[in-house]
């Protein structure tokens, strides 16, 4: 084929998918033990630069990916939720280990019971800790899910307005981006 | 089939006391001190008890200042190894005991002092003065037992949020806490941040609960 003449057609979400997915920038939230492990993940062993998120970020605001290793106190929680407060949109979290997901083993007053209980969670790694085999494919999962992002507005859907069903948990995000309201009546005007 | 699970007691150990237990250490034959401290302050120290050669003096909480003035400035026990509270939890009172774990480095002999604490007045005098060790343990002991310790400098609480109202390591306490006793960030994005743990990098005063102690020089 003439390399003159031939042409490829995309969006420009492909695109822009394909570059975040593949320049994820981790924000390491070690706390505990899963943190070697994620050391091991970013050391040349494991080589987490294969998959482009060799670069950690300790600044939250170069970073888009928090790894939330370890187990989390309620003392600590405050600290977690303003660093992930000032990381920059669009951002992913995954919460490394048995401890951050459900709290694991430490089934006690002082350590919250997952942190999803105060920040949004993407993708949960099993184990005490995970291996760093388990942690790349945790964050494979992530650039899966961003590869199947829509970045961009919804430009083929027409006709009628769809009814957005309430969501569980208020105040989270529709698949249009809009805030789920506290309450039905709210939505009339929508 | 599964196999069937069986559930072993401990076997009880009687003591024997003609017998020398494996256990027993050269190092924690305390005898001449305590007999020294015996003599030095009758009746500062109510009982002695002696297992697997440890030696624990059971010292007055009146005397206790006293008996460990003279531990480290005549008998050279200069070191506070460990410090900490225990809820005994038992029917006769007192309910608490502080125990302090003290060397002497020159000869390496360890003894072992034991304060018992009332729940009506869990008071016990502080060995800041003495040993600069004790500062954090007895913070630690006060966080976690509620015991307080007369004469320390800077008696906050060493791991809970200084507003938490429990003692989370007394027996009553639940192991999974009391709901709604310690504050999580908002669920929602733009609720407010309750505790701001950077307050000092926007010259604010930081929350108590993340104040450092003053250092020596400050």
């Amino acid at each position: 084929m003439n390399s003159t003449t031939g042409y490829l057609t995309t969006t420009v979400d492909a695109v822009v998918n394909w570059a975040r997915s593949n320049s994820l920038m981790p924000m390491p939230m070690g706390l505990a033990c899963c943190a070697i492990e994620m050391m091991a993940f970013g050391g040349p062993k494991y080589d987490v630069g294969r998959f482009g998120s060799e670069a950690m970020r300790f600044s939250p605001r170069q970073a888009d990916l928090m790894i939330i290793a370890g187990w989390c106190s309620y003392k600590m929680s405050h600290a977690i939720r303003r660093v992930w407060d000032q990381m920059a949109d669009p951002k992913w979290c995954i919460a490394m280990g048995a401890c951050a997901s459900s709290g694991g083993m430490h089934r006690c007053y002082g350590v919250v019971q997952g942190v999803d209980n105060f920040m949004p969670v993407d993708v949960y790694i099993p184990g005490c800790p995970p291996r760093p085999e388990a942690v790349i494919h945790a964050l494979m999962d992530i650039q899966e899910k961003i590869r199947n992002e829509y970045s961009v507005t919804q430009d083929y859907t027409s006709g009628q307005k769809e009814i957005v069903e309430l969501s569980a948990r208020p105040g989270s995000l529709t698949v249009e981006g809009r805030k789920v309201a506290l309450d039905a009546s709210s939505l009339a005007d929508a | 089939m599964p196999e069937t699970l069986k559930f072993h007691f401990t076997p009880v150990d009687e003591a024997r006391a003609e017998e020398k237990n494996v256990h027993e250490k050269a190092s924690t034959n305390v005898a001449d001190t305590v007999e020294v401290l015996q003599g030095q302050f009758p009746g500062a120290i109510a009982k002695v008890s002696v297992y697997a050669g440890e030696y624990t003096a059971f010292v007055k909480r009146e005397s206790l200042l006293q008996v460990c003035t003279a531990l480290k400035e005549t008998l050279g026990f200069t070191y506070l190894v460990d410090l900490a509270g225990v809820d005994r939890f038992c029917e006769d009172a007192p309910r608490y005991e502080v125990y302090y774990a003290i060397v002497n480095l020159d000869t390496g002999k360890r003894l072992r002092l034991k304060v018992l604490v009332d729940e009506e007045d869990a008071v016990v005098p502080s060995l800041t003065g003495l040993f600069k060790a004790a500062d954090w343990n007895e913070r630690e002991c006060y966080d976690m037992l509620g015991i307080r310790f007369e004469g320390h400098p800077d008696l906050r609480r060493m791991y809970m949020p200084e507003d938490f109202a429990y003692h989370p390591q007394r027996k009553e306490f639940p192991l999974l806490g009391i709901p709604g006793s310690l504050p999580l960030p908002p669920r929602v994005p733009e609720g407010e941040l309750t505790m701001d743990p950077f307050a000092a990098a926007r010259s604010g005063s930081p929350a108590k609960s993340y104040q450092e102690p003053k250092g020596e020089d400050a």
